[in-house]
């Protein structure tokens, strides 16, 4: 500000001199009038710099040096000639017309440029805003678009929820004292602007603006000192639309937000209650068989011989068994939907976690049937171990289940590039094309007796097979169903041997120390 | 005479089956139904009447299971069986690092639950038993003095290192030894992390000592915890 005026009337100081100079050369060529008119024209150029009053200063000191430099008798400042006192009075007049004028014109400039810009910055405002998906990161932005229209230092509060009551919610940008910032969560509160020229709190030097959306407050700015502001109070108008520019920005996203989460819950609970129905319809029916067999032996024991009681013995086991492992997948598949899943990754070797499977399903009354293949020297792959031998067992299990009982029931591991290649078919019915999907589908069904055995699918398959898919996922691959070339299922199943994550294995093993 | 068994296990149910299954197998049992009160159990045993092996439930009314096996731990190596409803082997392998001869999720069939007892007894029991010297598992004999192995009498060359892994695992075969630990013991302490070392040199030995080494009888995997070789033949 210094320096512009300083650079304004050095012009002016110039452009004086230089017209000066200029009367004095041409004194002896022109006539009084004509050099009065070079007077005139600087008098009015220097408006175009100076204020008002400077300029009707500038115009009066320079008729009165030039009646006592030029008007005759020179050096005095009486005039002797009737018309050049006329033409000095013109003369001054006329310089004050103009320079009156000059100073309107800049004025009305001025306050054109202004709106200009405040409708700009108003425009870009609101893009800024449409574009934005989270306002309250433009807090900052709000709180530089107000500086740069007040030039003072502000103060941004915003709410990040709709709930009031919530205060720890709300983002404070800027410094402040604490009574600012009590200022700052009245008018949050009240919704009403507060400072000089508000009608409320006039004796404030800081005004302070509410982020108005529809019939709320999700917010409030300080601007510090905008009462003492040259032009303070024109500029509220402006400043309180960019304020409820942020406020209809803030209260719009909130509500999306809150529909958002709203719809996500409802979906969430209706997962829910499909799971939770779906387990207890699961786990009634092992339940059944072993509170009848149970309760048979209990009742009827001593009137069965020794094979009769092994028979209901080895059903609840069998039963038991089912529901451990009903429990294991339900559990696992709660754990993997869970957002961060952490997996225990080590560099395993397929060949173990095959064999370990392959132990534990053995010891099953129909384990003979599953029979093997792992190509030799296979790398090591970067897994969960527990997690992988979860999937091969319910993969087996799967199999077992629901192909008849005296058909093979076959796993193969082999390598495919980067990629560990595991399959497990059978020679079942097979399932449809068009439940080729959904088989993955939490607790999905079939349609009632579609296929024989796969009525068996009502007896809580999905839940297994879901989690095989959440586990191959987890590790960035992929299981997949496809038809087998013998008949019956063929599940496909592609993880990568080495993850995002694994640690480099090391080329050397050295010896036992011991 | 009957080893004496403290059943430490707050579910009723529970509590009395495994008593009535573990007293028909000619076990002498206490039961405990707190923290407190297995310690009160252990403190004041009558004399020959000493327990043998704790059979160890986690979660009690009155705090941990871990606090009272490391209570033991600090005066006895008497065996104690953790068994626990939880699927975690990040807790699996803390309990056997901190000195658990073996472990059981619930839920658990009777008869693994014999064997484990049978092992830890064996292994821990009664000082009068002399130092295994010889394995034998199927057709497969470990020959601790000699170093010798052999698969149905025929000898089987190993290399230091897979002999050192072998012998680690029979020392206490029918229980799981965590990576750690076989780690620890073969390798040294700077190379407790490189469980691929294992993978490796638990590959070799098996195309050497098992028939199918995709279906080991022997040499047999805990995924994420450890390995464990077959319990040695009972009449070794």
């Amino acid at each position: 500000m210094i320096s512009t005026t300083y650079t304004r009337t050095g012009a002016v100081v110039l452009l004086l001199g230089m017209t000066w100079s200029a009367m004095t050369l041409l004194e002896h060529k022109l006539d009084i009038a004509n050099l009065a008119m070079l007077l005139v024209l600087a008098s009015a150029l220097s408006s175009l710099w100076l204020a008002a009053w400077a300029s009707m200063l500038v115009s009066a000191g320079s008729m009165l040096a030039f009646n006592w430099f030029f008007v005759p008798p020179k050096f005095t400042f009486t005039v002797d000639i009737y018309q050049n006192a006329l033409l000095l009075l013109a003369l001054l007049m006329v310089n004050w017309i103009i320079a009156g004028l000059v100073i309107r014109q800049r004025h009305l400039a001025q306050a054109a440029r202004t709106l200009a810009d405040q409708e700009a910055r108003l425009r870009q405002w609101g893009d800024t805003l449409r574009d934005a998906s989270d306002p309250a990161a433009h807090a900052a932005a709000l709180r530089i678009a107000l500086q740069e229209a007040t030039g003072t230092s502000v103060a941004v509060s915003v709410l990040r929820s709709l709930d009031k009551s919530n205060e720890t919610s709300a983002l404070l940008l800027g410094e402040t004292t604490h009574e600012q910032r009590s200022g700052l969560s009245l008018c949050e509160r009240e919704g009403n602007a507060m400072g000089p020229g508000s009608g409320r709190y006039e004796q404030l030097d800081d005004v302070y603006l509410p982020l108005r959306g529809r019939r709320v407050t999700l917010g409030a700015a300080l601007i510090t000192g905008l009462g003492a502001h040259a032009n303070g109070l024109q500029l509220k108008p402006h400043l309180q639309a960019l304020c409820d520019q942020m406020g209809s920005a803030l209260q719009r996203s909130l509500v999306t937000e809150q529909e958002q989460q709203a719809r996500e819950q409802a979906q969430q609970q209706a997962v829910r209650n499909a799971l939770l129905a779906a387990i207890s319809h699961d786990y009634r029916t092992p339940l059944a068989t072993i509170m009848g067999a149970a309760s048979s032996l209990q009742e009827q024991g001593e009137r069965m011989d020794a094979d009769q009681r092994r028979r209901l013995a080895a059903g609840i086991v069998e039963e038991s068994e089912r529901l451990a492992r009903l429990t294991d997948n339900t559990l696992q598949l709660a754990r993997l939907d869970a957002l961060a899943v952490t997996l225990r990754c080590d560099w395993e070797s397929t060949e173990e976690l095959v064999g370990a499977v392959l132990r534990r399903i053995r010891r099953r009354p129909d384990g003979g049937r599953v029979s093997v293949w792992v190509e030799p020297n296979l790398p090591f792959l970067w897994c969960d171990a527990l997690l992988v031998s979860q999937l091969l067992d319910n993969l087996l299990d799967n199999g077992l289940k629901y192909c008849p009982e005296d058909t093979p029931v076959e796993l193969h591991a082999k390598s495919d590039n980067a990629f560990l290649l595991l399959t497990v078919s059978d020679r079942g019915p097979g399932i449809a094309a068009s439940w080729q999907e959904k088989v993955f589908e939490v607790f999905q069904r079939g349609e009632p007796v579609r296929s024989h055995h796969y009525s068996d699918l009502d007896r809580g398959a999905g839940v297994g097979l879901a989690v095989c898919r959440a586990i191959a996922r987890a590790h960035h691959g992929e299981l997949l169903l496809r038809a087998s070339g013998e008949g019956g299922c063929l599940f496909e199943c592609r993880l990568p041997f080495a993850g995002l994550d694994s640690t480099p294995l090391t080329a050397q093993v050295p010896e036992a120390q011991k | 005479m009957s080893r004496c068994i403290l059943l430490v296990e707050d579910d009723r149910v529970l509590r009395s089956a495994l008593f009535e299954a573990l007293s028909v197998e000619g076990y002498k049992l206490k039961t405990a139904a707190s923290l407190a009160d297995a310690r009160a159990q252990l403190l004041h045993a009558p004399p020959g009447e000493a327990i043998d092996l704790i059979v160890l439930d986690l979660g009690l009314p009155d705090g941990e299971g871990q606090s009272l096996l490391s209570e033991v731990r600090r005066t006895s190596n008497m065996p104690v069986i953790v068994i626990s409803a939880r699927h975690d082997e990040g807790e699996k392998i803390q309990l056997l690092d901190q000195g658990a001869d073996d472990y059981l999720v619930k839920p658990f069939g009777i008869g693994e639950l014999l064997a484990r007892l049978r092992v830890a007894l064996r292994h821990r029991g009664h000082a009068a038993e002399p130092a295994l010297l010889l394995y034998q598992h199927g057709l497969l004999q470990v020959h601790l003095k000699t170093r010798r192995v052999q698969l149905a009498e025929v000898e089987v060359h190993l290399t230091p290192t897979e002999y050192a892994l072998l012998a680690r695992l029979v020392r206490q075969a029918g229980q799981v030894v965590t990576h750690r630990q076989l780690l620890l013991d073969v390798w040294g302490a700077e190379h407790t992390d490189q469980t691929h070392y294992l993978r490796l040199y638990m590959g070799q030995l098996r195309a050497k000592l098992e028939a199918d080494s995709t279906d080991p009888q022997h040499l047999l995997t805990e995924p994420g915890v450890g390995y464990r070789v077959a319990e040695s033949d009972a009449d070794v």
